[in-house]
């Protein structure tokens, strides 16, 4: 999306999407997902977008290059679908490399 | 010539120089001490060169310009009480409580957990001292994300519950973490969670997703690495 010279492909490789599937559909995650949120998941995006990825290598349609996309992006809102509790930094803490000097560690 | 060979022969003792002098007695207290900071240094870097969790937060971390060395960031110290670990913002070190952990499943956990409060303050401006809400969010984050909330951790705990437990569990844990380390009352402690709660449980960076096994772990640590062709081709 940002200035790459190379040509576009999958984000993924096509076989993270179908690992993905298989890992969503099994039972330990669906145990998993019901002990956090009460409910089943829903795995079936994970299977579409393989598929797109694979027909993606076979013709390169523009269909599945946006579908890919939109998918990807859905994901992407949905993991920064919460307002911060506090501000983001520009540049890692000064003193983070800092020689220590023996001071007394407190707790946190 | 039997001599000079016993000389020159040390059998890596020259590593452990307080060993040599034999300063320790066998089985005394002092020995003992010495041993689980030993022990709690293999533990160590064993976590961190073999938890997905942790490798996976040391490089997020390394990416966001806090990269962390061993004998620089990581502490093994003996602890008062119960305590597993802790994160010292004022030398940005990590505690790890030798006298409290005694197996790898448990350092993997403190580890992560101590990572994940280390991971805030580089990314974000966390008044840890001085703002509870700050301090709640990252207790949450970590109680969430580093498999301190497990279904096998809740039970090994007698906390039986399965229906959305995790939530539960994660307020449980976020609570007492605050109520351990500061002076505020559990109302206000419980406001202050309540709260955050539901951004900082929706807070899944860096993993992008709650991992509940190593599997998940391995697959967040898998999408770390793709990082690049994947924000390059959304």
């Amino acid at each position: 999306m940002a200035g790459s010279d190379l040509p576009w492909r999958p984000p993924r490789p096509c076989d993270y999407y179908w690992s993905e599937f298989r890992h969503c559909k099994s039972l330990r995650n669906r145990f998993h997902h019901y002990y956090v949120y009460g409910t089943f998941p829903s795995c079936e995006q994970w299977k579409e977008d393989y598929h797109m990825c694979r027909e993606w290598e076979k013709i390169q349609s523009t269909h599945c290059k946006e579908s890919l996309q939109q998918s990807e992006r859905n994901r992407v809102a949905e993991q920064r679908n919460f307002t911060p509790v506090w501000e983001l930094r520009q540049t890692p803490p000064a003193d983070w490399h800092s020689p220590l000097n023996q001071g007394k560690p407190q707790d946190s | 010539m039997d001599q000079s060979k016993q000389q020159e022969e040390d059998y890596g003792y020259n590593l452990f120089p307080e060993r040599k002098t034999g300063k320790y007695k066998k089985g005394s207290i002092a020995e003992s001490l010495f041993t689980f900071n030993h022990k709690c240094q293999v533990m160590l870097h064993l976590a961190i060169e073999t938890s997905p969790y942790a490798k996976l937060l040391l490089g997020a971390m390394k990416n966001s310009g806090c990269a962390l060395h061993k004998d620089r960031h990581f502490s093994c110290e003996d602890c008062d009480g119960t305590v597993s670990g802790g994160f010292d913002a004022t030398t940005s070190q990590i505690v790890l409580c030798q006298n409290n952990i005694h197996q790898q499943s448990h350092m993997n956990r403190v580890v992560t957990h101590e990572l994940i409060h280390a991971f805030d303050h580089c990314r974000a401006h966390v008044d840890w001292f001085n703002n509870f809400r700050h301090l709640a969010c990252s207790e949450i984050r970590a109680a969430n994300l580093s498999g301190d909330c497990s279904f096998s951790n809740e039970l090994s705990r007698f906390n039986f519950g399965i229906k959305q437990h995790h939530q539960e569990c994660v307020r449980g844990r976020a609570l007492r973490s605050i109520l351990a380390v500061r002076k505020i009352s559990r109302e206000e402690a419980e406001k202050v969670v309540d709260e955050v709660f539901d951004s900082c449980f929706n807070d899944h960076a860096p993993f992008g997703r709650i991992p509940h096994s190593k599997k998940d772990a391995k697959f967040a640590y898998r999408d770390f690495e793709n990082r690049d062709r994947y924000s390059a081709n959304l």
